[in-house]
């Protein structure tokens, strides 16, 4: 029995979930109790399991028999390896903090109890990624969790901008998910394993080859999808018409890091062939640039923090491309930390003046709420990788790594130049300057339960430089630090803040104008042009159908026959007798001279 | 027998049925039908059926008819009017009849047992009415009481159709 | 056709020529105690064929039926007659053409 224990870190969050669905809609505050209380119980199980298990080695908890076919053995069970157990502990951790920083940035939200279970259903889906001992129980909740991003970035229904959000984020989610599907489908045709545990000694024997390639493409499409990569990036800047708490936790800290885990776990498949790492590390390295960018000229402080994430998932990815899963997996959890803290700093600004979201219509909250100032400057340090903060450790061992590929360490330098650029843009237009409006007049800092949640993140965005995630994670370590990387990152980090200051100062509307930037490289219309239209066409063709053919021939159409041959059979009723004996007699003849054809009367 | 008998009668009966159909006045037609039944009757006794024969024209001819030429005084029918020939019913019966006429012959040409001549010969299919008596009550005696409820019914209903609504 | 012998044949080519002559009654005449009449004159045809067999194959049986035929035409007649003046009764006429009601 005490075997089955680790499966209620992640059946904890499903029960609250069901529970609060079920019953508890009308008690928002026992709905938020039973939701966080499950989240803390998650983590606190979490961290058992990463500080027993190391002790025991891998734990595993026994499984639960699903498919067991000749050919496919696939079963929930809990992988219990270190990156697994540490994956665990990050998101129910932060989870945890993010439902704390809920309760009261939602105080005034009706439809709390609806909030606090997506969320819960959010938590188990993700630790049900994490945990997943197999690609097929991994795929289910990786649909679970798309499902509970839909359920979460909707969530006020009454505005038509977040259900197109959610749409959107949904659909184009599945468009990677078949890509994915196909991988899954390929891998198990090629290896005859889908568990991960099994994949490496399978994988071992196989030779390079244009199916391995493929297949490790389609399993990549997942993570284009799940990550937000291009061309499947166009998503996450609209997944921000949700409520701050969810792009905190879904958008920035553990969702879209589950493509990324993904990757990681089913390295073995991608490293045979070297095609498909050089994409995986090409895309990424493209990715950090693009985001950066197009940042540069948005308004939405929302957005700005989207995009920034978006390229820093592309540093993980391009990590993973380079082979080394140790940095990416450091990037992913000290970008866990920092993210997470400008998201929440950013709510905590929005919730300060009032919903507004617009940094032009901010400025002077430095001294109105300095705290969320503090925590926000600490927050983009550590993002543009200025030491001693995490974000400096983790982004130095991506650069490290990029050492023998000039191409992409120039790419990713630029983009650090120019995450310095729109972070410290950020910064000067929200909290410098003299406030623009009456909300950020009248700005003030959120409840306890705002502040807390950010001040541990603070304290771990500082100190988590020391984690020692790559060591814990027994990854081959890639050969030692190549200190030009180090420096030259770090100069172009510094010198992205110069341009900033400069234009940014005193600046009370944006002095650069870049309709390209601005407008996302015009990708969202390149997509409504080309396959929204067909496939709008395609629709109404399908349409045209139904109401013609379907609805008018084939329905109201044996209506109108049935009618009709009525009408004109009810012309044989004519009243007259002589005519019934006429047409009897007649009958009567052809009936004889058929017997008679028959052979019935001699 | 001879076969004049049966010519004569044959050729009067045709006539007077084609007399009852064409008169146009209504008493006219009955008569023609009283000739048509006697001549029946005495084809009836051409084939030794006596007993029918004598039926026929008591029944037939004496009560039928009574009956038709009482109703035709009661509802004082006039003399059909004059009228155009329904050409799409001439039509239909010279089809059918035309067909027929010629049809018959080869049908029954084709049947050998109507290539026997008739034999005079007594006792054989006697048409007596011990013969027939005895078989109505003997083999179809059933069929007899149902005849007899069904001129019960008969005459119950014909009584009932003919009352005038009572006036109150 | 045969003149001098006397076959079953004749008697049904004259039982069948009666009977078409009733059918050209029936269907062209307005009048319907005309009709009626013609009706007689077909199941007088019937009778004719039902004896002319029974006498050429030696069967007593068919006389029986005839029996039972000309017992319940002289019902069916009385019938016939009794809705026939009820009819004239509410209609004044006796045209078939004109009592056609019963129409769509």
């Amino acid at each position: 029995m005490i075997a089955y224990a680790p499966y209620l870190i992640l059946l904890l969050p499903l029960l609250a979930a069901v529970s609060i669905r079920l019953f508890l809609y009308p008690f928002p505050r026992i709905s938020i109790t039973v939701s966080t209380l499950a989240c803390l119980v998650s983590f606190l199980g979490s961290i058992g399991l990463l500080l027993f298990g190391s002790s025991m080695g891998e734990v595993t908890a026994p499984a639960l028999p699903w498919i067991e076919w000749a050919g496919l053995r696939a079963n929930f069970g809990i992988l219990g390896d270190p990156l697994a157990r540490g994956m665990a502990t990050l998101v129910s951790g932060v989870a945890f903090l993010v439902h704390i920083y809920s309760i009261g940035y939602l105080e005034k939200e009706p439809c709390r109890s609806r909030f606090f279970a997506e969320l819960s259903l959010f938590v188990f889906s993700m630790l049900g990624i994490v945990l997943a001992d197999n690609l097929i129980s991994m795929f289910i909740f990786w649909e679970l969790v798309g499902l509970s991003s839909y359920l979460l970035i909707g969530f006020w229904v009454e505005r038509p901008a977040a259900g197109a959000a959610a749409n959107k984020a949904f659909l184009v989610n599945r468009i990677g998910d078949f890509g994915f599907i196909l991988g899954i489908l390929g891998a198990w045709a090629l290896f005859g394993t889908l568990s991960f545990a099994d994949l490496p000694s399978r994988v071992a024997a196989s030779a390079p080859g244009w199916a391995v390639t493929a297949v490790g493409l389609g399993l990549f499409c997942g993570c284009l999808g799940k990550s937000a990569q291009f061309p499947l990036h166009v998503w996450l800047p609209d997944s921000m018409e949700g409520p701050t708490p969810v792009s905190s936790l879904l958008h920035a800290a553990t969702m879209v890091v589950a493509g990324v885990y993904m990757l990681i776990r089913v390295l073995p498949i991608l490293e045979i062939s070297q095609v498909t790492m050089m994409t995986i590390a090409w895309i990424g390295g493209l990715m950090t640039l693009l985001p950066a960018l197009i940042a540069c000229q948005q308004n939405d402080i929302k957005r700005i923090l989207a995009y920034s994430t978006l390229s820093e998932i592309a540093y993980m990815v391009m990590a993973v491309g380079l082979g080394v899963a140790g940095p990416a997996m450091y990037h992913l959890t000290t970008h866990a930390f920092f993210k997470c803290l400008l998201f929440l700093a950013a709510g905590s600004v929005i919730h300060g003046c009032h919903e507004e979201q617009d940094i032009w219509k901010m400025g002077g909250l430095g001294k109105r709420m300095p705290f969320t100032a503090l925590v926000t400057i600490l927050g983009t340090l550590a993002l543009c990788g200025i030491p001693p903060l995490s974000g400096f450790w983790s982004k130095d061992a991506i650069f490290a790594a990029t050492a023998h590929s000039p191409g992409l360490a120039a790419v990713s330098m630029v983009a650090g130049f120019f995450t310095s650029f729109f972070m410290l843009r950020m910064i000067l237009v929200a909290f410098g300057g003299t406030p623009k409006n009456d909300a950020a007049r009248h700005a003030h800092e959120g409840s306890i339960f705002m502040t807390a949640p950010m001040a541990v993140l603070a304290c771990l965005t500082v100190v988590g430089g020391l984690l020692p995630v790559e060591s814990y994670l027994h990854f081959p370590h890639a050969e030692g630090h190549e200190a030009w990387t180090l420096w030259v990152s770090l100069v172009v980090a510094l010198a992205g803040f110069v341009p900033a200051y400069h234009f940014y100062r005193h600046a009370t509307q944006d002095p650069l104008s870049l309709p390209a930037l601005r407008d996302k490289f015009y990708v969202d219309e390149f997509y409504r042009r080309v396959f929204v239209s067909t496939q709008d066409a395609f629709a109404r063709l399908t349409d045209a159908f139904e109401g013609w053919v379907v609805r008018g021939f084939l329905v109201r159409g044996s209506g109108v026959v049935a009618r009709a041959s009525g009408q004109g059979l009810r012309l044989v009723q004519c009243g007259q007798v002589q005519v019934y004996a006429a047409v009897f007699i007649l009958g009567v003849f052809l009936l004889i001279a058929w017997l008679w054809r028959q052979g019935v009367i001699r | 027998m001879e076969p004049i008998f049966f010519w004569v009668l044959a050729v009067g009966l045709v006539v007077s049925a084609i007399g009852l159909v064409a008169f146009r006045n209504p008493v006219t037609s009955a008569v023609c039908l009283v000739v048509t039944l006697v001549m029946e009757a005495a084809l009836f006794v051409t084939l030794e059926a006596y007993f029918l024969a004598v039926v026929q024209v008591i029944v037939y001819a004496g009560a039928v008819m009574v009956l038709f030429l009482f109703v035709i005084m009661l509802l004082d029918v006039k003399e059909e009017a004059r009228q155009r020939p329904p050409w799409a019913k001439v039509v239909w019966v010279v089809a059918i009849g035309g067909g027929a006429v010629f049809g018959v012959p080869r049908i029954a040409s084709l049947f050998p047992a109507a290539a026997k001549t008739l034999h005079w010969e007594q006792g054989k299919g006697g048409g007596s009415a011990a013969e027939l008596g005895r078989l109505l009550f003997s083999s179809y005696s059933p069929l007899f009481l149902a005849t007899g409820v069904l001129l019960l019914v008969a005459t119950v209903g014909v009584v009932v159709l003919c009352r005038k609504d009572p006036e109150s | 056709m045969n003149f001098a012998e006397i076959t079953l044949g004749h008697y049904l080519a004259l039982s069948s020529v009666l009977f078409l002559i009733g059918l050209a009654g029936v269907i062209l005449r307005r009048s319907l105690l005309i009709m009626m009449m013609s009706l007689e004159l077909l199941l007088n045809a019937a009778n004719l064929a039902l004896v002319a067999v029974g006498r050429f194959q030696g069967l007593p049986d068919p006389q029986v039926a005839v029996f039972f035929v000309i017992t319940v035409a002289a019902a069916e007649i009385a019938l016939g007659l009794a809705i026939l003046v009820a009819i004239f009764r509410i209609k004044k006429t006796t045209a078939a053409d004109q009592l056609a009601s019963l129409r769509f």
